[in-house]
């Protein structure tokens, strides 16, 4: 059986590892997290969701809490996901790697107007 | 009915992704059913799992650990049954090519469904006939607004701006209005070829505004056939999406403007040489107004003439025009309407029991503002030679048969019928009708009490 890839690190499972940085989600609310800091460009399906998470949960990047109501949702329990110190840290490097590939591209005069 | 479907599609994973996560991904799927009812979310919602589908299957089973050969039959969860399933062997190649051919079948019947669904031109739907109740043939935006039977918009204070888009959208829901109802099946397809031919040689990008726009794209359809009844037009109010009267408390509101105002019957009274008087500001609907007609008919009664005074009146129903007529004949007289196809009720309902205004000169006065149904009374009763008009030429305002709205700012006047005109080849659309006494419009009462007290002498 081929091994699920994390290097590089998907763009979905980096999106899924930020939105655990400020907190515990589940599915659902991983997914809104996501299409939100994505302006709504990714809308994670449930395949791809629970995929993903499948392959950060191998990679020890995250991990399974509990599972519990979300009182906003209604009285079903959810399975709630937390990022592990080593996804913090994958999050972080990767972000490091596009800084500095922003860094690179900047110097090669290609973008236009304001970037932060 | 969804959750089955998508239970089913579940099932389509492997067995370890589908323990592991089915229920999850079954939750999920609810959530987002709750959140995203309307249609366009929930379109959205299914053209995702599609794609999510047809990406996560393939992967799940290329990643899901071999297993040996099994097979199993039991019950699937939520009510789907699951016949034979065998587990935990990667598909073959052939049938990832025909999943993904699938997936694209279903891509494209979703595309073509979102080309067609309902003439949807952006922001705006065009719902063709959304203006067809008889009720309202007289009630195009161009009709002055104080007239009490105009529809009013309502103004949101939205700017309006002419753009490339909005006139693509008013050229597009015109073309599909012409084509679907216009009268002239084969005219409309020129019409709707030469407005499309304009658009592409840019000759609209000369109009800087709706007005200009609107007078534009209906020069533009008459190059193809003269018809003074089709017409494209601009407000610069919000047109409203539904006729306010059609709610009940738009009736209601209806009513009591009516109450307050006496059904727009101004003054009734009898002038010197026993001249009946009658000067009404509309043809109010009958369901509202129709014991006030009748009573301001009947307080006339006795007159020895009576004179219409119409100098204000901007139109309203056909069914007002034809019970005001009926008093001024014996017998039931055909009445033309360009924007009614001719039925039992083009006749008048004469004679009215007790009437005795039958036989008695009739005078009615018109001014530039006279309107739409006005004129349908003034061009009738003076081309039937039962009254004679005093005043100037009125309006003009025929817009004909069934009002379209295209946006909230366009909309089209399409004739849907052809009735007949017995008397002539022309009505009063733009022209207006001409008077017989051509005189100010100021001057138009003291002139047909003349007329009156002359005829009544000569009797």
């Amino acid at each position: 059986m081929p091994k699920r890839k994390l290097d590089p690190l998907p763009s979905t499972a980096f999106q899924i590892l930020l939105s655990l940085i400020d907190g515990d989600l589940h599915g659902y609310a991983i997914m809104r997290q996501v299409a939100e800091q994505t302006d709504g460009r990714m809308r994670l399906g449930p395949g791809t969701l629970y995929s993903s998470i499948q392959t950060l949960l191998e990679a020890k990047l995250i991990d399974h809490v509990d599972s519990r109501e979300d009182a906003k949702l209604g009285p079903e329990r959810r399975r709630y996901y937390r990022i592990t110190s080593a996804g913090l840290k994958l999050a972080r490097s990767e972000a490091e790697r596009l800084a500095d590939l922003l860094r690179v591209a900047r110097t090669k005069k290609i973008l236009r107007g304001r970037y932060v | 009915m969804s959750e089955k479907i998508y239970a089913w599609l579940l099932s389509l994973y492997p067995s370890q992704f589908r323990e592991a996560y089915g229920s999850e991904a079954m939750q999920l799927f609810r959530d987002r059913m709750r959140d995203e009812k309307s249609f366009f979310p929930r379109l959205r919602l299914w053209l995702d799992l599609i794609i999510d589908l047809a990406i996560s299957i393939p992967r799940e089973y290329r990643y899901s650990p071999a297993a040996p050969y099994a097979v199993s039959v039991r019950q699937g969860s939520y009510g789907v049954p699951v016949f034979h399933f065998i587990e935990g062997r990667s598909l073959r190649p052939g049938a990832i090519l025909f999943g993904s051919a699938l997936s694209c079948l279903a891509l494209a019947i979703f595309w073509v469904f979102l080309s067609h669904a309902g003439n949807y031109v952006g922001l705006g739907i065009v719902t063709p006939g959304q203006f067809e109740n008889d009720s309202n043939v007289f009630q195009s935006q161009s009709q002055p607004s104080d007239s009490p039977n105009s529809i009013r918009p309502t103004d949101r204070g939205e700017a309006f701006t002419l753009d490339v888009l909005e006139r693509l959208r008013v050229i597009d829901a015109a073309v599909v209005i012409l084509k679907k109802y216009y009268i002239d099946h084969e005219n409309a397809q020129k019409m709707a070829e030469v407005l499309l031919a304009h658009e592409k040689n840019g000759d609209d990008d000369a109009a800087a505004d709706g007005d200009a726009f609107a007078a534009l794209l209906t020069r533009q359809m008459r190059e193809v056939s003269p018809d003074r009844h089709l017409t494209l037009d601009y407000s610069p109010d919000l047109l409203p999406e539904h006729p306010d009267r059609e709610s009940p408390e738009a009736l209601a509101r209806y009513n009591a403007v009516m109450k307050q105002q006496n059904c727009t019957f101004e003054k009734v009274e009898i002038l010197p040489n026993n001249v009946g008087y009658l000067k009404l500001n509309s043809f109010p609907d009958p369901s509202a107004c129709q014991s006030t007609a009748k009573a301001a008919m009947a307080s006339l009664n006795g007159a020895d003439a009576i004179i219409f005074d119409l100098r204000d009146n901007r139109g309203g129903e056909p069914a007002m025009v034809m019970l005001i007529a009926a008093y001024l004949f014996d017998h039931p007289e055909y009445m033309y309407n360009p924007r009614e196809n001719t039925t039992e009720h083009s006749w008048t309902r004469s004679p009215v029991p007790g009437n005795s205004l039958a036989d008695k000169p009739a005078y009615i006065l018109t001014s530039h503002s006279t309107f739409s149904g006005a004129e349908h009374f003034s061009y009738d009763l003076k081309m039937l030679k039962r009254a004679t008009l005093v005043g100037e030429t009125t309006g003009g305002g025929a817009h004909s048969g069934v009002w379209h709205r295209i946006d909230d700012h366009f909309g089209m006047g399409i004739p849907e019928t052809k009735p007949i005109n017995p008397f002539s080849t022309t009505d009063w659309a733009e022209i207006g009708v001409q008077p017989n006494v051509k005189v100010k419009a100021a001057a138009a009462l003291a002139t047909a009490e003349k007329l009156a007290q002359d005829r009544l002498r000569k009797k």
